[in-house]
C-alpha cells in the first residue's frame, strides 16, 4: 500500500436545500488524486452535508459530485466504494474487532482466506493485531477510532472520509493520532478529505483546507497560505486570532500602499486598492513584536498593556494603543525582552509585509 | 445508590399494604388452590400421571402448544414488520402507526371476539361477501376452529409484540446502518447483519411475552373456538366448573403456572426481563 | 440522512398489518347501526334502535353502572397500595426490592384462570363469593402492577436528591410524600390509575367464577350475549366501549402532553 493509488474528486456547484433552508450553496471544489483535503467551518456551515453528499447519503438539490471525470451522483452510497470514518466511529457493536473489518470484504463476496488476510494486514497497519477478538465496548476510545480507520480502509477504497474523527477523544491522545493519521495518508497514498471544526487539526494535518461559512465555501488552499494570506475576516478570525485595522489607503505603488488610520500612517505591501478606498487589514498577533527604545520597525505605535498571560510558549498581550485601539500581541518567551505588568508602556511595531489587506465578510 | 443503611422503617411501611394485599389475596388463594391437585381426589401424584396415561389431557396440551408456537411466531412477523415501519416513519407518520398499535391494546378483548365474530362466522361479513361477489359457492369455515381462534390470537397479541421490540429498534444508532451502506453493504444486507441482529433482544423478549401470554389465553379461543377447539385454560375451566373434578383442573393450573415461570426462568438469562414488563425503574 | 434503511416488502406488511388491527374493530361501528335485527351491515340506512335498546334496558344500564363502580373502588386500591409500593421500592435500594417487584408483577404473568380458579375456593368461606366487595378486591389487586409499572417509571425520572433535601430540611416522611414527592409523580400516578380502571372494567375470567347473580357486571353480560343471542345490541354496546377507552386513552395523553409542554 505504498504507491499512490488515490483517485480525483470533482464538486461542481453543489448546492443543498432543506424547504428554504440552504444548507450548501453551490459550492465547487477538485481534490486532487493522493491529496488530504480538510472541510473546515463552524458548525451549521455545511461541511458535513458535503461530505454525506460525497458518500452519497445526501443527495445534492442541484450540481454534480464527480470521480475521476466520472459522474457518480446518481450511486447510492455502497455503490461508490468509498471508505468512511464516522463521527463516534459506527462500530457494529454486535461483532469482533476482525468482523467489524471483515464486513466490507464480507458483503463484497471475498472467500474467506482472502478476507482473513486482508483483516489481518489492516489491523496490523493501525497497529491493533492483537485486538482482533475482542468486541468494540472492550476498546479505549483511540483504539476504536483506529478500528474505524482500518475498516474504511481495507477495501481498498476510492477515497477515504473522515467525519470529524477525532472529536470524541480527549486533547492529548488528539495530538497524537493527528500525527498517526497523517503518517497513514502518507502510507497509503490514498485521497482523504477530512470534516472538521478544530482549525489546529486542520493546520497540521491538512494538504489543503477548504474553508466554509453558511453554507459557502470561502476559501481554499495550502494551510500555510490561508493562515498567512486570509481572503476575508471570517477566514482571518477562524484560522487563528488577528487584530483587525481599518483605515483609508493612499498612495498605492507597485509594492504597496499606505494605511490611514488613527492618525498613522502605515506602510503595508500587497494589492493597493485605488486611492481613498477603505481598506481592512489582518495582523496576527504574533506578528507583532516589541521594540525597544531608539530602535525603528517599517510601523511602529506606542501603548500600554492592559492585561497579559503567561502561556508556556509565550506570553499573550493586550495593549492599549491611542491610535489603533486595542491590539492583541503573541510574543515567544525567549524573545520577551521585558516582564509584563499591567499599565507598563511599550513600543510595538510590524513590518511592510506583516499585515494583509483583506475583505470585509462580517455578518 | 443512597445511604442504604439508614433507610428509616417508614419506607418499608409503604411497602407493607401491597404487600399485604398480594400475600393475602394473591399468593394465598392460587397456593391453596394447586395444593388441591396433589389432595384431591386421593393424596399422591395421581392427577399428575395422566400427563402420560390420558389421550385427552395430552390433546388439550398438544393443542395449546400448537395454537402457541403458531400464534407467536405470526405475531412476531406482524409485530416486526410494524415495529419496523414506526422506526423508519417521520414523527408525524409515527405518531398514527403508534396509535394503530395502542388502540387496539387497550381496546376490550370481548369486542375484540365480538367483531371477529360478527366478520368470520358462516353468515358474517366476510363469507357474506365473498359469497356476494361470487368467489365462494359456500361459506368458509372461518371460525369455530384452530384458524379462528389463532386470527384472534394474533390479533390480540401484536401490539404486545411491537412495543419489546419497538423499544430495541430505537436503540440501534443510525449511524451504524449508514456506515454499513458507506462500506458497500446493500440495503437488504444492512438490515440482515445489522439491524436483524442489533434487534434480536427485542425479538427475543416479545417472543417470551407473546407465547406466556398465549399460554393461560382464555377468552378469545373460548369465543372464537366455539367450545370445539380447547386450549388449556378453557379446558381447566370446564373441569372445574362443569365437571367438579377439582383436582385434573388443579394439576392442569399447576402445569400452567410451571410452564410459564420455567419459560421465563430460562430466557431471563438471555434476556433482560424488564424490557417485557417495562422500565420498573 | 436520506434512505439509510432498507423498506420495500417490509412496509407492505406494516399496512396489512395496521389494516388487520384496526379494521375489525371499527366493522362493529356500522353492525351497531344497521336497520335489520340480526347481525349485519344497514341496509336501507342507519338506525339508532339498537344505541336505544341498550340505553334504555335496566340489565345493561344495570351492568354499566356495576362495572363502573367496581373498577372505581378497585383502582382506589390498586393506585393507593401501588404508588405507596413503588415509592418505597424506589427510596431503599434496587437488590433489597427486587423481590417485591417480582412478586409485584406476578398478576400480569399468571393467567387469570389460575387466580379465578384460586377465588373461587379461596371466597367461599369468607362469604365474598357474588359480592360487590369481592370482586373490588380481586380487580384492586390485580391492577396494582399497572400503577407500579406507570409510577415506577415516574419516579426513575425523580432526582433521590430532592427527597434527601425535603428531609435534610426537617421534613417527616409523610410532608415530604405529599408535598415533594406525590405531586412530581402524579402524572404517573394517573396513568396508572387508567390503565388499573380499564382492567377492572374489561375484566372477565375472575368474574365468570367470582359472581353470578348479585354481581352481573358489563363484560359478562356481554360473554353471555355473545355465547346466546348474538343480536346488533351487542354492536352498540361494543361501540360504546370503544368509545368510553379512547376517551380515557384521550384523557391519559392530554394529561401527559400537558406535563410534557
Amino acid at each position: 500500500m505504498s504507491e499512490t493509488r488515490g483517485h480525483a474528486l470533482t464538486l461542481r456547484e453543489v448546492s443543498k436545500h432543506y424547504g428554504s433552508f440552504t444548507a450548501v450553496d453551490r459550492v465547487s471544489l477538485d481534490v486532487g488524486q493522493g491529496e488530504f483535503l480538510t472541510l473546515l467551518g463552524p458548525s451549521g456551515s455545511g461541511k458535513t452535508t458535503i461530505l454525506m453528499a460525497v458518500a452519497g447519503f445526501v443527495t445534492p438539490s442541484a450540481g454534480s459530485i464527480l470521480l475521476d471525470g466520472s459522474d457518480i451522483t446518481p450511486l447510492p452510497p455502497e455503490k461508490r466504494n468509498f471508505g468512511m470514518v464516522f463521527q463516534g466511529y459506527a462500530l457494529f457493536p454486535h461483532m469482533t474487532v476482525a468482523d467489524n473489518v471483515a464486513f466490507p470484504l464480507r458483503v463484497r463476496g471475498l472467500s474467506r482466506a482472502d478476507r482473513d488476510a486482508k483483516v489481518r494486514a489492516a489491523l496490523d497497519l493501525v497497529q491493533l493485531g492483537q485486538f482482533a477478538e475482542r468486541l468494540p465496548k472492550q476498546l479505549s476510545g483511540g483504539q476504536q477510532q483506529r478500528v474505524a480507520l482500518a475498516r474504511a480502509l481495507v477495501f481498498d477504497p476510492n477515497l477515504l472520509l473522515l467525519d470529524e474523527p477525532l472529536s470524541a477523544l480527549d486533547k492529548k491522545l488528539r495530538a497524537e493520532l493527528q500525527e498517526e493519521l497523517k503518517a497513514l495518508h502518507q502510507r497509503v497514498g490514498r485521497t482523504f478529505i477530512n470534516v472538521t471544526h478544530d482549525q489546529e487539526e486542520a493546520l497540521s494535518m491538512s494538504d489543503r483546507i477548504a474553508i466554509l461559512n453558511h453554507g459557502k465555501l470561502i476559501q481554499h488552499g495550502k494551510p500555510l497560505d490561508l493562515y498567512e494570506r486570509p481572503r476575508t475576516r471570517f477566514v482571518a478570525d477562524f484560522l487563528g486570532k488577528s487584530n483587525f485595522l481599518e483605515g483609508i489607503a493612499r498612495l498605492p505603488t507597485a509594492q504597496g500602499f499606505t494605511l490611514e488610520a488613527g492618525g498613522l500612517n502605515l506602510a503595508v505591501r500587497g494589492t493597493a486598492p485605488g486611492e481613498g478606498a477603505r481598506c481592512l487589514l489582518s495582523l496576527r498577533p504574533e506578528k507583532i513584536g516589541l521594540i525597544a527604545d531608539g530602535a525603528t520597525a517599517d510601523n511602529v505605535v506606542e501603548g500600554h498593556i492592559l492585561a497579559w498571560a503567561y502561556l508556556g510558549t509565550g506570553y499573550s498581550l493586550r495593549v492599549a494603543t491611542p491610535s489603533l485601539g486595542e491590539l492583541r500581541v503573541a510574543l515567544p518567551a525567549w524573545q520577551a525582552t521585558i516582564a509584563p505588568s499591567e499599565g507598563l508602556a511599550v513600543r510595538l511595531g510590524w513590518s511592510a509585509d506583516a499585515a494583509v489587506p483583506i475583505e470585509d465578510d462580517a455578518a | 445508590m443512597n445511604d442504604t443503611g439508614r433507610v428509616s422503617a417508614g419506607w418499608w411501611l409503604l411497602i407493607l399494604p401491597a404487600f399485604l394485599l398480594l400475600v393475602a389475596f394473591y399468593i394465598a388463594p392460587i397456593l391453596q388452590v394447586l395444593a388441591i391437585s396433589f389432595t384431591d381426589p386421593e393424596p399422591g401424584l395421581g392427577n399428575y400421571e395422566r400427563i402420560f396415561t390420558s389421550g385427552s389431557v395430552q390433546r388439550v396440551i398438544m393443542t395449546t402448544l400448537r395454537i402457541c408456537l403458531i400464534t407467536t411466531a405470526l405475531s412476531l412477523l406482524l409485530g416486526y414488520a410494524i415495529a419496523y415501519a414506526i422506526t423508519l416513519a417521520s414523527p408525524r407518520a409515527k405518531g398514527w402507526w403508534l396509535l394503530a398499535v395502542l388502540v387496539p391494546l387497550w381496546i376490550s378483548v370481548l369486542v375484540r371476539a365480538f367483531a371477529w365474530v360478527t366478520l368470520l362466522r358462516r353468515q358474517g361479513l366476510v363469507n357474506n361477501s365473498l359469497m356476494g361477489a361470487g368467489v365462494i359457492s359456500e361459506p368458509l369455515p372461518l371460525v369455530w376452529n384452530e384458524f379462528g381462534i389463532i386470527v384472534g390470537m394474533v390479533h390480540y397479541m401484536v401490539p404486545f409484540a411491537v412495543l419489546p421490540m419497538l423499544s430495541s429498534m430505537r436503540e440501534i444508532d443510525p449511524r451504524l446502518l449508514a456506515a454499513a451502506r458507506g462500506l458497500g453493504a446493500s440495503r437488504w444486507e444492512v438490515f440482515r447483519s445489522v439491524f436483524l441482529p442489533l434487534s434480536k433482544p427485542g425479538i427475543l423478549a416479545a417472543a417470551v411475552l407473546v407465547f406466556i401470554f398465549s399460554l393461560g389465553f382464555y377468552i378469545t379461543p373460548a369465543i372464537l373456538g366455539g367450545g370445539k377447539t380447547l386450549m388449556v385454560a378453557e379446558w381447566i375451566s370446564l373441569q372445574i366448573l362443569d365437571l367438579i373434578r377439582w383436582g385434573l383442573g388443579t394439576m392442569m393450573a399447576t402445569m400452567l403456572v410451571v410452564a410459564i415461570l420455567v419459560t421465563l426462568a430460562v430466557f431471563s438469562r438471555i434476556v433482560d426481563l424488564r424490557r417485557i414488563f417495562g422500565s420498573g425503574g | 440522512m436520506d434512505g439509510t434503511y432498507p423498506a420495500g416488502a417490509s412496509r407492505g406488511l406494516a399496512w396489512a398489518t395496521a389494516l388487520y388491527l384496526v379494521l375489525p374493530i371499527l366493522i362493529v361501528l356500522p353492525v351497531a347501526l344497521t336497520d335489520q335485527r340480526y347481525l349485519s351491515l344497514p341496509e336501507h340506512g342507519i338506525s339508532f334502535q339498537h344505541f336505544r335498546t341498550v340505553l334504555t334496558s335496566p340489565a345493561w344500564l344495570g351492568s354499566i353502572w356495576q362495572s363502573f363502580t367496581i373498577a372505581v373502588a378497585a383502582t382506589a386500591l390498586s393506585v393507593s397500595a401501588g404508588t405507596l409500593c413503588a415509592i418505597g421500592c424506589w427510596r431503599i435500594s434496587r437488590r433489597a426490592t427486587d423481590l417485591v417487584r417480582v412478586l409485584m408483577l406476578l398478576p400480569l404473568i399468571i393467567p387469570s384462570i389460575v387466580y379465578a380458579i384460586g377465588l373461587y375456593r379461596y371466597f367461599g368461606p369468607l362469604g365474598l363469593l357474588d359480592r360487590f366487595l369481592g370482586v373490588v378486591i380481586a380487580h384492586g389487586v390485580t391492577g396494582i402492577p399497572y400503577v407500579i409499572i406507570t409510577v415506577s417509571t415516574a419516579l426513575a425520572a425523580f432526582d433521590p436528591r430532592l427527597e434527601q433535601a425535603a428531609r435534610g430540611m426537617g421534613a417527616s416522611l409523610s410532608q415530604t410524600l405529599r408535598w415533594v414527592i406525590l405531586p412530581r409523580i402524579a402524572p404517573g400516578i394517573f396513568s396508572g390509575a387508567i390503565f388499573a380502571f380499564i382492567h377492572s372494567w374489561d375484566e372477565l375470567v375472575m368474574v365468570l367464577f367470582i359472581a353470578s347473580r348479585d354481581v352481573f357486571t358489563l363484560p359478562r353480560r356481554i360473554w353471555d350475549g355473545i355465547n346466546e343471542n348474538l343480536d346488533p345490541a351487542m354492536a352498540a354496546v361494543a361501540v360504546l366501549l370503544i368509545f368510553f377507552t379512547l376517551l380515557l386513552l384521550l384523557a391519559d395523553r392530554a394529561l401527559r402532553r400537558r406535563n410534557e409542554g
